[in-house]
């Protein structure tokens, strides 16, 4: 029996306005080269200026994640050549990291299962280099952005569990502001250490896969490696100290580089950054910073809401889409309805705008007094169905949309009107009908619904119906 | 003068200045019409001209480091401590020679020219702020910023006859100068004139926001009365020990009481000194590659041969020395062996200072152990330079001020002794050399007299 052993170092890029050691915009996807100073270029002469709202954003991270914040977190100087790397040095932290020994929670095949955190440090990113023909050309709009980066324990053993991980450790991140979470561009990235060995004999020769940028290529080149490794040892072979990199075209981890030619940092504290020292009012509004995360959220709702699992978790994966059912539901909304229809037609409906309930027509005072008129019955579920369709299309209120397009439900006293035209219409299906037969009330039904264009209450009608029909015998 | 006012005179300054710049070497650049736009406000400055070391960065100046590997660098921005005084109406004219990247003791390690000492044109001025000590000593500027590593703005001020200033650190920002060994080093600057260096020093201090290691500490209040003197043997020239005695002997006589202390751990100042100044440096110079700016190969296959072309063409053989060493002893292994115990020893210095301030209000200690030495061959070794400077380094260890002062002369060249004191002891250094000033005033060489009045 084989045991893999897994951890994860996750970088995240900070939400902050600018760098973290200089006041360019830290901003994604502008013209190459327009972000640039002499400080961020590593220009002679120059010095770092810490940002202190990176910094905050560190500890907010690293206490979300339950870790023993540092009362005195200081700088390094990391040692190591990259061409996009302005000052062939990278401002990092090594001995008194912003966070230590933490932990996250994440939900595995409906168990919880803890993964420790063993630090949480923030540093600068690099630039980027471009390789176009035979020129390779360097763009430092990112040189200097800050990264937060998270080391867990190996307390993973299957890709599945760090998928998990990287899943949950995305949504908290979201919840808490700092990090938009795309791994795509880029933002959160992700290596992976993994090791296999007898279960019981500790941790085997680890190995580190780098370049895995999205969750499921995290699930795919771990379960690979942890194959790959087992196969070897099965065949009494050893597994190298070595840095691989998840080809995604071959989905095979790839040798990059063997620990002899491992990378050498030669650390030492930085000089140019005082220690930061948080005082209390920097940790008052640490705290304050804090929200309710998305796994405890989850719970909460499955016990306060009595909704389903599936409802639980799309309203959860979002904090703007949770907070947005919470109002409703503070705003007289019963919650297995906001929830139904939440994870139901408004889902869809978002999906097929490709936009975010925030950004969406459908407000908070649009959907709660939709939510109302189903609820006091003056309108039905088929109409309001299409009122929130229209909502999507036109950008109207739902009473607005009523009106203009006569969508207002039928009166009773309009309804038993109808219903009599149509028994006095059909008397053949009538008599049927009262002879016991079922059929022809869903044919009656239908003629009411034609001749009102569906503005009469489905479960009304009926009623209605059946109580003219078999009131006429007595 | 008055550089602001333009005319006559101000022509035949800059002519002048170019004249004689021709015979000491001092300037490796010499722009005044540059300098003058930059230049504002009607401050306590007003139009005096200075100037600045070529690894101090002033905007559409040069900032070669006296390098070639930043030959053709030109600065896009201008240092805090520069700023402040162009915002008090100092004119930079230049940029002033220096070893190459501030890592030497004579100015000859300079890849961009040669500057001599005015008393002696066949004697070095000094380094690594050689330029700028030998442009005030040749009467080319009323003052001169340099900056201060491992002594860099005393020895040369001595080896000159002029005041030098280092400064605690941190109380001049680093934004803008040069890093080469960045927990050591400091702009300082150099003056004839006392009145004018504390002024010059006054506008450049202070917190700023763009370096976080500056700082603006509260006003030292001490008047000075007992000094600090060194004994036991020194190992210094004879002329120098002469120098230094005699400046014992007046300051007593002008009424200081001298405390007599022993200092054994500058044996190990020089050696901690080029642990943590080579290591800091072989970090603090990786950035010069040839990719962003600065000297670029002709030709290279790819990145890593551009960035090895770059710093063998460039980098001169003082500067490819320490950054191997800085390599070497900041590796994975030997960290402990080499960088770990040159940072005890530099706390076991700043302790053994905090001890000597504790029973007199300042040190005077001597600059450097000989008197101006010859260009090339007849002068020290690179070895027996570094081994020199265990009396500067000691002040950048433990980040207390200094002050280089006049105190006479040898054999026709100049001497000079330095006066430390505790952290933010600014004040101190000026009024012992204020008080010395009664016994003597230093002077420009005969042959150069100033070119403004």
């Amino acid at each position: 029996m084989y045991q893999a052993y897994i951890g994860l170092e996750i970088h995240i890029q900070l939400l902050t306005k600018s760098k973290v050691f200089c006041s360019c915009r830290a901003q994604f996807g502008d013209e190459p080269n327009t972000n640039v100073c002499p400080v961020c270029m590593g220009y002679p002469g120059v010095l770092p200026a810490l940002n202190e709202e990176a910094v905050r954003m560190g500890y907010v991270v690293a206490r979300a994640l339950n870790c023993t914040l540092s009362r005195r977190t200081v700088f390094a100087r990391k040692n190591y050549f990259y061409p996009d790397m302005p000052k062939n040095y990278q401002i990092s932290q090594y001995d008194d990291p912003i966070g230590r020994d933490g932990y996250i929670d994440i939900e595995i095949g409906g168990r919880i299962k803890r993964v420790r955190v063993h630090e949480v440090h923030l540093e600068e990113d690099a630039g980027k280099m471009i390789h176009v023909g035979d020129a390779s050309l360097c763009d430092d709009n990112r040189a200097g952005t800050p990264l937060l980066e998270i080391v867990t324990e190996p307390d993973m053993e299957s890709g599945e569990e760090a998928e998990a991980l990287i899943q949950e450790f995305r949504r908290m991140v979201r919840y808490l502001g700092v990090c938009d979470g795309n791994m795509e561009e880029g933002s959160l990235r992700c290596d992976a250490n993994v090791s296999v060995n007898e279960a019981g004999k500790g941790l085997g020769t680890k190995v580190e896969i780098k370049n895995l940028n999205s969750s499921r290529f995290v699930r795919l080149a771990l379960d690979h490696e942890i194959e790959r490794q087992k196969a070897l040892l099965e065949e009494g072979r050893q597994v190298v100290q070595e840095t691989r990199l998840w080809n995604e075209n071959r989905d095979v981890t790839e040798s990059m580089r063997t620990k002899e030619s491992a990378h050498d940092y030669r650390y030492f504290p930085e000089p140019d950054l005082p220690p930061f020292v948080p005082d209390e009012a920097f940790f008052a509004q640490v705290e304050a910073s804090l929200v309710e995360l998305p796994l405890a959220r989850k719970q909460r709702f499955l016990s306060d809401y009595g909704i389903s699992v599936q409802q639980a978790d799309f309203l959860i994966e979002e904090k703007a889409r949770a907070d947005f059912f919470e109002e409703a539901v503070r705003r007289g909304v019963a919650p297995s309805t906001a929830a139904a229809w939440l994870a139901g037609d408004v889902a869809k409906l978002l999906n097929r705008y490709r936009v975010e309930l925030d950004a969406s027509p459908l407000t908070m005072d649009r959907f709660v007094l939709l939510m109302e008129l189903l609820q006091k019955g003056e309108i039905h579920g088929r109409i309001a169905k299409q009122v929130l369709s229209a909502v999507f299309e036109e950008d109207k209120d739902p009473s607005r949309i009523i009106e203009e397009k006569g969508w207002r439900q039928l009166s009773e006293e309009e309804l038993v009107k109808v219903v009599d035209e149509v028994i006095t219409a059909h008397p053949k299906a009538v008599e049927q009908v009262k002879g016991g037969e079922e059929k022809p009330v869903g044919f009656l039904m239908g003629q009411v619904m034609a001749r009102t264009a569906g503005r009469a209450h489905p479960e009304k009608t009926r009623e209605v119906l059946l109580s003219r029909i078999r009131g006429g015998e007595g | 003068m008055d550089l602001l006012d333009g005319g006559a005179k101000e022509e035949t300054y800059l002519s002048k200045l170019k004249e004689r710049n021709g015979e000491i070497g001092a300037f490796l650049s010499l722009d005044a019409a540059r300098g003058k736009a930059l230049s504002s406000g009607d401050g306590v400055l007003r139009g005096l001209s200075f100037g600045v070391k070529d690894n101090i960065a002033v905007e559409g100046f040069p900032l070669t480091c006296a390098s070639r590997i930043l030959q053709d660098l030109v600065s896009p921005y201008t240092a805090t401590a520069v700023r402040r005084l162009l915002e008090q109406g100092a004119v930079v004219v230049g940029k002033t020679n220096l070893d190459e990247f501030g890592m030497g003791s004579s100015c000859d390690m300079s890849a961009l020219g040669r500057t001599n000492n005015p008393w002696d044109l066949s004697r070095v001025a000094g380094g690594s702020s050689g330029g700028s000590a030998a442009a005030v000593s040749a009467g080319m500027v009323p003052f001169a910023l340099g900056s201060d590593t491992g002594g860099s703005v005393r020895q040369p001020a001595a080896f000159c006859g002029v005041y030098g200033l280092k400064p605690t650190y941190g109380v001049v920002s680093r934004f803008g100068l040069v890093a080469y060994a960045s927990s050591l080093e400091v702009i300082g600057a150099v003056a004839m004139d006392l009145d004018l260096l504390e002024t010059v020093f006054e506008v450049m201090r202070g917190e700023d926001e763009r370096d976080h290691s500056s700082l603006d500490p509260e006003e030292d209040e001490c008047e000075v009365r007992r000094i600090a003197v060194l004994t036991g043997e020194l190992g210094l020239e004879a002329p120098v020990a002469r120098a230094y005695e005699r400046a014992q002997e007046a300051l007593k006589d002008l009424g200081f009481q001298l405390v007599e202390v022993g200092l054994p751990e500058l044996e190990y100042a020089v050696p901690a000194y080029y642990t943590i100044a080579t290591a800091e440096a072989s970090a603090n110079l990786a950035r010069y590659t040839g990719i962003r700016y600065g000297h670029r190969p002709m030709w290279s296959e790819n990145p890593q041969e551009l960035m090895r072309k770059a710093r063998s063409e460039g980098f001169g053989p003082e500067v490819k020395l320490r950054i191997l060493l800085g390599t070497f002893v900041l590796r994975s292994g030997f960290q402990d062996r080499y960088y770990h115990k040159a940072q005890r020893v530099r706390t076991l210095i700043r302790r053994s200072l905090e001890q000597v301030f504790s029973s007199a209000d300042v040190l005077l200690m001597p600059v450097f152990p000989t008197l101006p030495f010859p260009h090339g061959e007849g002068g020290l070794s690179s070895f027996q330079q570094k081994m020199a400077d265990r009396f500067t380094t000691t002040a950048n260890l433990a980040g207390v001020p200094a002050l280089a002062v006049p105190v006479g002369r040898e054999e026709g060249l100049p001497v000079g002794v330095q006066v430390m004191a505790p952290p933010f002891g600014e004040q101190r250094l000026f009024q012992v050399a204020r008080a010395y000033r009664r016994v003597y005033t230093p002077e420009h060489p005969v042959a150069y007299p100033p070119l403004w009045s």
